[in-house]
């Protein structure tokens, strides 16, 4: 066996070449121990993920997280019971000043974990790249356009014939952060048209609510009309259409990941210190940037994090872990702001 | 036809050269060794060439078809598997709110999976010998497809017709696939057996014809020598040298592309496709999980898993010989990552028996739980860490196989031309050796 090995190295070396070898996946720092995190629904699919592999490579890791949605998570985090907490939206100021005392050594910052593109799925007949801008999409989702034939949609749709199907928009029932950043968004963009401020629950009259995305996009897939807003993934895996979104530079851009991390891209981290919260201002004029998107923070404390919060986040902002949120659907983070938020994980 | 003296002229012209050539006369003698040794090197020169050029192309078919039909044909009844699994987890997942995430991932990866059978199939589809087969199983592939989506669709019907999809999965779409998968490995045994006979060939051929030229060109450098009384001919002994630097790495490169070639073949790729379906029955025993809690209880889905649980374990009655102990043994593989795939596959069990048990006591929301949860302990999760330890071994096992095709080209390329350049130049050496002393005779 040796002797036909060495012969093999000797032939290969008189061939003069260098055989390539396969680079072998870069390995997960473990960490053991137990922890666990509650929070955000939005990015439970990603963290489970996260879970499922960073167990799989640990032997010795428990982490846990229960989707029991934001508000619930930064509760649980205050309150001491959880060891990260992922949401959908930074602390309010009321909270801060708790989660820092909850720290004691330090301040509590928010870490961009992942991106989720939020779609404008829809079923209407014969409407395959459907363009909407914001003051249209404001207009539909308060009822004031109600049929695909009006002309405002027409206006942002040139040349393409639309029929005169009733629209039937589809909204959440239950308080969740896609809400919150789709009225978010409507406020920033088209205020004179969305009188309804922003918030988890949502707040305009009409519409069929549903409880969940997956009913969200089950009720559109069904209702020949029917708009509704959804994290991408729902509408990638039902085959669900999506419209381009117009943003601030005029464009209308159709909702892909590099899109997407071009809005997350531009928005400013306004914390300091190694808090990296970001404000996303809807109305820059990012080109090419996809308006409409959701970014989930994990929410930790800057000193005295277990070593296995540390090593586990450490995998979650890898390229490897923002690869595996990417299959499911989420936008991996932009470089840039991967480098950073690695680097927090790292000084944690 | 021209006749001499009553023979036919060309008969006489051969028999006047035969005469002339094998005179006692010395210059006779030298057209004869001359003859001889040219005539040895141009059967060297065609013989290795074509027989390396027929070897390159021996090692090119299996690395770039029949090793590639075998992967597929293995890696189509795994997706199949899968596939169904799939169906299986988003029919218990259904209408149910906290399990959307769990049930988002099993669409994305039925979708996956999907993809994964249409490309399987389009590649089988190459060859021509399984047309009919794969078009057979197209269409029970459609047939499949139409009672997912009745599944899908039927709401609290879902159980009875995803009855229907998993029977012609299991009666009609797998045993489809395990033809085909059947057909490939024995194409691929076919493939190496028709590699070995010319490697045997070139071999042999070598070793006679070259061993014949060197002594040749040997015995004329003796005899010029003796004859006329040089001491060496510079031009004979570079053709001599330059023989044996042909035929020595050519035969060595032959006897060490086959043995990696084969050693490839029994050390990666043959434990590599047994592995391969024994990730397929895995996949498809904890569907099985599933399939029991979806069918209400029925007892059929606890049998079949136990059944295909012990084909894992132990091997027996099933297409997996030892079970996982075997098919995840070897050189490659450590005592502790081959301990691994079997403890994990026995944390499974103790998953399902544990689901089964929650199932049968009416706690069917605890049952699924189970099944779904991504906590150590909890099938899902410990299927995954299952799989990954077989994947390991299973990418190992391609890598190196890929690893070794790529060794195998690399040591054949060139060795069409090397030897029409080398026994060439031999030949070319050859008259300007002897040219003087025939000049002596004239």
């Amino acid at each position: 066996m040796k002797l036909r090995a060495l012969g093999l190295i000797a032939l290969l070396a008189l061939a003069g070449c260098d055989s390539p070898r396969s680079e072998a996946a870069p390995a997960i720092g473990c960490a053991g121990g137990e922890i666990a995190g509650q929070g955000s629904s939005a990015q439970a699919n990603a963290v489970s993920a996260w879970i499922r592999n960073y167990q799989v490579s640990c032997a010795d890791a428990t982490v846990e997280y229960a989707s029991v949605g934001s508000g619930a998570g930064l509760a649980a985090f205050i309150g001491g019971t959880g060891d990260f907490a992922g949401t959908d939206s930074p602390l309010s100021t009321e909270d801060r000043p708790k989660a820092d005392a909850r720290c004691a050594g330090g301040p509590a910052i928010h870490l961009p974990m992942v991106a989720g593109p939020i779609a404008l799925a829809y079923n209407v007949a014969g409407a395959g790249d459907l363009r909407l801008a914001p003051d249209t999409v404001a207009r539909i989702f308060t009822g004031r356009i109600t049929s695909w034939n009006d002309p405002e949609i027409a206006r942002d749709n040139p040349g393409e014939s639309l029929p005169a199907t009733p629209i039937r928009t589809v909204h959440r029932s239950d308080s969740s952060g896609t809400t919150d950043n789709f009225t978010k968004f409507l406020a920033a963009t088209a205020a004179a048209d969305w009188p309804h401020g922003s918030g988890s629950a949502w707040p305009a009259p009409g519409g069929l609510a549903q409880k969940g995305s997956n009913r969200v996009v089950s009720t559109i897939e069904r209702s020949d009309g029917a708009i509704g807003y959804v994290e991408a993934s729902y509408a990638r895996f039902h085959h669900l259409p999506t419209a381009a979104v117009g943003n601030a530079a005029g464009e209308f851009v159709a909702l892909t990941d590099a899109a997407a991390g071009r809005m997350v891209g531009g928005a400013k981290i306004t914390g300091t210190g190694g808090d990296l919260q970001l404000a996303i201002d809807y109305r820059s004029g990012t080109t090419g940037a996809y308006p409409l998107v959701l970014v989930t923070y994990e929410v930790v404390c800057k000193t005295g994090a277990k070593p296995l919060v540390k090593s586990f986040l450490a995998y979650a902002s890898s390229p490897a872990g923002q690869q595996a949120a990417t299959r499911l659907g989420y936008a991996p983070l932009p470089d840039a702001l991967r480098d950073r938020v690695a680097q927090a994980v790292a000084a944690l | 036809m021209h006749y001499l003296g009553g023979v036919p002229a060309v008969l006489e012209a051969t028999r006047s050269f035969t005469r002339r050539a094998t005179r006692p006369e010395t210059p006779a003698r030298l057209r004869l060794w001359v003859a001889a040794t040219i005539a040895t090197a141009a059967t060297l020169l065609l013989t290795l060439s074509l027989l390396m050029a027929r070897a390159q192309e021996q090692v090119r078919i299996i690395g770039d078809e029949a090793a590639p039909q075998a992967a597929t044909a293995a890696d189509l009844y795994f997706a199949l598997s899968d596939l169904d699994a799939q169906v299986a987890r988003m029919v218990l997942t259904a209408g149910d709110d906290d399990l959307a995430g769990s049930q988002i991932d099993a669409l994305g990866t039925y979708q996956e999976r999907s993809r994964q059978v249409d490309a399987d199939v389009q590649q089988a589809l190459a060859t021509a010998t399984d047309r009919a087969a794969v078009a057979e199983l197209a269409t029970h592939l459609a047939v499949y497809r139409e009672r997912v989506w009745q599944t899908l669709t039927a709401g609290d019907a879902a159980a009875g017709y995803y009855t229907q999809a998993t029977n012609v999965l299991h009666l009609d779409l797998l045993p489809a696939a395990q033809d085909l998968r059947d057909r490939s490995t024995e194409r691929l045994s076919d493939a190496y057996a028709r590699k070995s006979a010319t490697e045997a060939w070139a071999v042999t051929l070598a070793v006679v014809l070259g061993a014949a030229l060197v002594i040749l060109l040997f015995a004329l450098q003796v005899w010029l020598a003796r004859r006329f009384r040089r001491v060496l001919s510079p031009a004979l002994l570079a053709a001599t040298v330059l023989t044996a630097a042909v035929v020595v790495p050519a035969v060595a490169v032959l006897l060490t592309q086959s043995a990696t070639l084969s050693a490839a073949r029994d050390d990666s790729l043959a434990p590599f496709l047994a592995l391969s379906q024994a990730r397929a029955i895995s996949y498809d025993a904890a569907a099985d999980t599933s399939r029991f809690l979806i069918s209400d209880n029925l007892a059929y889905y606890d049998d079949d898993f136990q059944r295909k649980s012990a084909c894992l374990v132990t091997g027996s009655a099933c297409d997996v010989p030892g079970g996982l102990p075997a098919v995840t043994g070897g050189p490659d593989v450590s005592p502790f990552g081959r301990d691994q795939v079997l403890t994990r596959w026995q944390a499974y069990q103790k998953d399902h028996e544990r689901i089964v048990g929650l199932a049968r006591g009416g706690k069917n929301e605890e049952a699924v739980g189970a099944l779904t949860g991504i906590r150590r302990g909890d099938a899902s999760f410990d299927f995954a860490y299952f799989d990954a330890a077989v994947d390991d071994i299973a990418s190992a096992r391609s890598a190196a196989f890929g690893q070794a095709l790529r060794d195998s080209k690399t040591l054949l390329a060139g060795w069409s031309w090397i030897p029409v350049a080398g026994l060439g130049l031999v030949i070319v050496l050859i008259p300007p050796a002897v040219r003087r002393r025939f000049a002596e005779y004239r």
